[in-house]
């Protein structure tokens, strides 16, 4: 990783993770593992149903079951005042109208609108019992139909989620020069046109949802544990928006929390209901998800249809990208929901190509499903997915090479910074080197043999490139102002150097499972010249940390570590007046190197922590010029999205008799900008790979079309990958640094998911295009490739 | 899931007939049935606990005679809630022809679960509810031979 | 209905009182207050509850609490020898085979059964063997890698250097 390195041990080494030891031994603390004096437990009352009319709740039952301490229903919370969940980005349509945005109570009072909706929860002294008493709560359900898929939803006569909504159109929004590209496509030598889906996933974070509310009547303070990526966040969009409690009233912790991949950003209604009820009650309230409700209520992600057209010249050079997409939102709108099939999907549509003219629209449709939200990669594997299949069609069709076509239509490694036509500029990148990278390193130019030998096997063997770019380090907060965020999406840091020394860094990006308590050591152990040991990393508490935006979009290092970064530098220029003061020579020639301040061309010099304890013991103190102490705070919004990159290949093998595919080699190559801890970025970048080809091969969330019934709704019909579903995944990295954040970082969290589905995908046509085969949706199970198969050989012996 | 059978039974239609409409001889044909009481002709409560896959559950409910045909036959609807577990309802359209001292039953049903039950056992529901359609009738049949059509 | 149950946890004899459909995993939380083994879901799948009752690994999540009564539970606490990590536990952290951490605890559990009965697992070996055991965060590459070397060095053997390059001497927290 020397490439990666700035020339210390710190930045570039695999040093094993400091958080380990707690979680091998059983003693991480999760959610669920807190318990609080005289805590009680609650259970929420999901409906059954994927569209009815509530004509009554009789709860009379349930509260008098045995254990039971209060029954809740929509009607106490309105009575309360208290608001609906709310959504953090309001999308225009073409036409400039806002989307729809119907109310998202917290629990529903008149209808339910998809099958898990909450609708009553029951607090009592065992969960057992609360189970037990919710049974008896019963509702008179008058049942309609349901509307599930997006083209459904579309269709005259459809069933309308919202009256709000007409048509169950949330938003109809574009982006791009429609007319430009109609153009292009009228002049183009060939345009090809696919249709596709993206399949709706369920998160499923290893460890479920939970959340204990508290109320301590004596100081009017509120406390939520729960299971979040981002406990600011939380403690704003609840205490604004939802229950009206001042934040310095309202404490959010979010402990060990067990993945997240998205599906824990978001303000759910759980927490809501505990914290507001914890009052109501005068007790701690638990409520952990069991994994059914886990289906039913996390956030899903992807389900999207989608239109596409390429248009080429005669040199096999694109011309234009026109993109229709329908984008499933489910039955309400989830926090950030809105800005994922557009902001963060339209605006990647350039991909890593010089493409002149795109124009994409999105059409956001409300279904009796689970509101389908960001899950790892959020809008950019939607739109890596349809870029390098339509790319890979064009190069069949053309009788070209994909990897040829790919290189014509790179935007060159000179070319930067490189300003796309769908809004965003990148920075840098280098997308030839990454895909020669990955193309040697998959042995693809020595494919064909393998093909061959597979098929004296009697098998079809299939290889497939995709490249992609990302859109991390999220996000510059006066650009996604503009396109409608109604949040800032810096980050905060504040560095403490304690009296002797040591450090405390508290972050507003949190772990969970990333590693920070050691990468981001590792930065401050570089910067500050201290030993690891010394450095505490402390995230996860509003009590703890000055503020912070929390983690998702890949932007931990690239905006948390920059705001870490920044605070240091503040700690440095007060430490270095401290040391001028000590070592009484001039502030400007006093240079700080490896913890110790020297007056430079001398061997004068004061550690960081000597300068620290005179800060704190200040006897012979700077005191007419400085403030005594050590400890600064600094907040960092980034000024450019940054644009990992790279190349992914997959080679595959489908058996035609049973459809069994096996991946038998999964090659990346990345390029993430500088990179601080390897193996923790091979980490990242295999969990993202493999959540990527469970994608591609096993993951869907189904609905029975006619009911509204979910009916992947476990691990018996929910196909989560297994050990046994991958090989051994072969990693490089490429780096070129990002050039506005002072690491040169540019994230690493989903960048597996996002190439993966595409370069399996493209392999699996690949194996079956011989057959005629254009296209296989996803999950390409063994059933739709045998079937696929089977429909093609007939239809080829039939002609 | 839809669900077609045939039984023949050694009983005369009209016996045949009354048992349908008899609340024990389908409190005893019904797997799981715990009680069932009369509201009217057509119209019985019913507790049922069934077990589908991993869930288990008790339902209440209410079980509908209609499209009356004495006694050539009628369509029996049932609908019940199983608390958390979800609701389930079905149907089976019964017809009943004479051929000499014996009936034969023809049967088409159909059901549908939701909530848990269809999210946990969703791949189980079709096997469940032919397997309790099958039963019912064997019940019946059972409930219809000689010795038991003479002794009750 | 109550009942009382008497069994050994770890070495130490202990003690509850639980409902008749209290299962051993919430036996260990609840009461015992053992959170290290976790539940993540519950059709008995995931393997995050994965225990050794009486030296076999079993999911915790199917066995009721009373089924317990006398017999002998080894948890994820009881796995390392004071402040020092078991070898599997040492080669799942050299390895950087866990991130959230939530699986670990049943994974380790599961690769120490694996290993007692193939004490010289092939990679192929261990994949087939994780089945019941899930991860949403590793790809599994890293479980498989430290699986492997665990179970070299609880044959006394000197495992290749890992992948990541050698540990660096960070002292665990």
């Amino acid at each position: 990783m020397a490439d990666g390195s700035i020339g210390t041990p710190a930045i570039g080494a695999s040093v094993r993770r400091r958080e380990d030891y707690r979680f091998l031994t059983g003693q991480g603390t999760y959610t669920d593992d807190i318990n609080r004096p005289g805590q009680v437990y609650a259970y929420i009352l999901r409906s059954p149903h994927a569209n009815a009319r509530i004509g009554g709740i009789d709860t009379s039952a349930a509260a008098s079951s045995p254990g039971v301490v209060a029954v809740f229903t929509g009607k106490d919370l309105e009575a309360d005042g208290i608001g609906g969940l709310p959504c953090g980005w309001l999308i225009n349509s073409k036409d400039g109208s806002p989307m729809a945005e119907p109310p998202h109570p917290v629990l529903v009072t008149d209808r339910v609108r998809h099958v898990g909706d909450h609708i009553a929860v029951v607090i009592a002294e065992t969960l057992g019992q609360a189970r037990d008493a919710a049974e008896r709560i019963d509702i008179d359900y008058a049942v309609e139909p349901a509307v599930v898929d997006s083209v459904a939803a579309l269709r005259p006569g459809a069933p309308l989620v919202w009256e709000q909504a007409p048509g169950n159109v949330c938003y109809d929004w574009h982006l791009g020069d429609s007319a430009a590209v109609e153009t292009a496509i009228g002049k183009a030598a060939r345009v090809v046109k696919l249709d596709l889906v993206n399949n709706r996933l369920v998160p499923n974070a290893m460890e479920p949802r939970a959340a204990i509310g508290e109320f301590n009547r004596a100081t009017g303070e509120y406390t939520l544990y729960t299971t979040s990526q981002n406990p600011h966040v939380i403690r704003l969009l609840m205490g604004a928006f939802v229950l009206h409690i001042p934040e310095a009233r309202l404490r959010v912790v979010a402990p060990d929390v067990g993945g997240g991949f998205g599906s824990k950003i978001y303000h759910y209604a759980e927490e809501a209901i505990v914290t507001w009820a914890a009052a109501k009650v005068r007790r701690p309230i638990k409520w952990t998800a069991d994994r059914s409700e886990s289906f039913m209520s996390d956030a899903h992600g992807r389900d999207h249809v989608t239109h596409v057209e390429l248009a080429l010249d005669a040199d096999a050079k694109f011309l234009a990208l026109k993109v229709s997409t329908l984008a499933n939102m489910g039955a309400y709108l989830s926090t950030f929901s809105t800005c994922i099939p557009t902001y963060l999907y339209g605006t990647l549509l350039a991909g890593t190509y010089t493409t002149p003219a795109i124009y994409v629209e999105t059409k956001a449709v409300f279904t009796n499903t689970v509101p389908v939200d960001a899950y790892r990669g959020a809008g950019r594997p939607e739109a890596t997915f349809l870029l390098e299949r339509i790319v890979d069609l064009a190069a069949d069709e053309l009788g070209i090479d994909p990897a040829e076509l790919r290189r014509r239509n790179f935007i060159a490694r000179d070319a930067f910074p490189y300003q796309t036509p769908v809004a965003l500029q990148y920075d840098s990148g280098d997308y030839q080197t990454t895909l020669d990278m990955a193309m040697e390193a998959a042995g693809y130019a020595g494919f064909e043999a393998r093909r061959r030998e597979a098929a004296g096997r009697g098998k079809l063997r299939g290889i497939g490139i995709a490249t992609y770019i990302e859109a991390c380090g999220i996000a510059p907060s006066a650009v996604v102002g503009s396109l409608g965020a109604r949040a800032g999406l810096f980050e905060s840091a504040a560095v403490r150097v304690h009296p002797t020394g040591s450090v405390s860094i508290l972050t507003g990006s949190h772990s969970h499972g990333q590693g920070h308590e050691t990468t981001f050591a590792q930065l401050v152990s570089d910067h500050l010249g201290i030993p690891i040991d010394s450095i505490e990393i402390v995230h996860g508490d509003t009590a703890k940390i000055p503020y912070g935006m929390g983690t998702y979009g890949s932007r931990s290092l690239a905006v948390g570590g920059s705001a870490i970064i920044k605070a240091m530098d503040k700690v440095i220029a007060k430490g270095r007046k401290i040391a001028a003061h000590l070592l009484e020579a001039a502030e400007a020639d006093i240079e700080f190197k490896d913890g110790e301040f020297t007056v430079a061309g001398t061997d004068r010099s004061k550690s960081l922590g000597e300068v620290a304890l005179t800060a704190y013991v200040p006897h012979n103190f700077p005191h007419d010029e400085l403030e005594p102490g050590l400890d600064e705070t600094a907040f960092y919004d980034p000024k450019n999205f940054t644009f990992p990159s790279g190349a992914h290949i997959a080679e595959i093998e489908i058996d035609p008799d049973t459809g069994h595919l096996t991946v038998l080699n999964f090659t990346a190559s990345d390029d993430f900008g500088r990179i601080v801890n390897p193996m923790i970025v091979a980490g990242q970048v295999h969990g993202g790979l493999a959540q990527g080809i469970g994608q591609a091969l096993l993951e869907g969330c189904v609905y029975d079309t006619e009911t509204g019934q979910l009916l992947t709704g476990s691990y018996n019909d929910y196909a989560m990958p297994r050990a046994a579903d991958f090989p051994n995944f072969v990693l490089s990295t490429h780096v070129t640094l990002c050039t506005h954040n002072p690491l040169g970082v540019k994230g690493c969290g989903e960048a597996g998911a996002i190439g993966a589905p595409a370069a399996i995908a493209n392999a699996i046509v690949d194996a079956l295009k011989h057959l005629g085969v254009r296209h296989v949706e996803m999950p390409a199970t063994p059933e739709r490739l045998w079937r696929t198969i089977q429909e093609h050989q007939t239809r080829a012996a039939a002609d | 899931m839809e669900m077609k059978g045939e039984r023949r039974i050694p009983a005369p239609r009209q016996l045949v007939w009354e048992r349908l409409n008899d609340p024990e001889t389908l409190k005893g044909c019904i797997p799981g049935c715990e009680s069932i009481e009369k509201i009217s002709d057509t119209e019985f409560t019913a507790k049922v606990v069934a077990r589908v896959g991993p869930v288990k559950a008790s339902f209440s409910g209410k079980v509908t005679l209609s499209d009356l045909d004495p006694p050539s036959g009628y369509t029996i609807s049932g609908e019940g809630t199983g608390g958390v577990a979800g609701f389930a309802k079905g149907s089976a359209t019964v017809a009943l022809e004479e051929d000499g001292a014996e009936t034969v039953l023809r049967y088409g049903a159909q059901g549908q679960v939701g909530g848990k039950l269809a999210q946990i056992g969703s791949r189980l529901i079709d096997a469940t509810a032919r397997k309790m359609a099958d039963e019912f009738f064997t019940r019946f049949v059972g409930a219809m031979s000689p010795e038991s059509a003479t002794g009750s | 209905m109550q009942k009382t149950v008497s069994l050994t946890v770890n070495g130490k004899p202990a003690t509850a009182t639980v409902e008749g459909r209290t299962l051993l995993v919430q036996l260990l939380r609840e009461n015992l207050g053992l959170t290290g083994t976790h539940v993540g879901c519950d059709t008995s799948q995931c393997g995050a509850c994965v225990v050794h009752v009486d030296g076999e690994a079993i999911k915790a999540c199917t066995l009721l609490a009373v089924q317990a009564e006398g017999r002998n539970v080894l948890t994820i606490e009881g796995v390392a020898d004071g402040d020092t990590l078991h070898p599997m536990q040492e080669a799942f952290r050299n390895n950087h085979a866990l991130q959230c951490g939530f699986c670990t605890p049943g994974m380790v559990m599961s690769a120490l059964d694996l290993v007692k009965n193939n004490p010289k697992p092939t990679e192929k070996e261990v994949r087939e063997y994780l089945e019941g055991n899930l991860c949403r965060c590793t790809g599994y590459h890293n479980i498989v890698l430290a699986i492997i070397e665990g179970a070299t060095v609880m044959r006394g053997e000197t495992p290749p250097v890992a992948p990541h390059g050698p540990a660096h001497g960070v002292a665990a927290e």
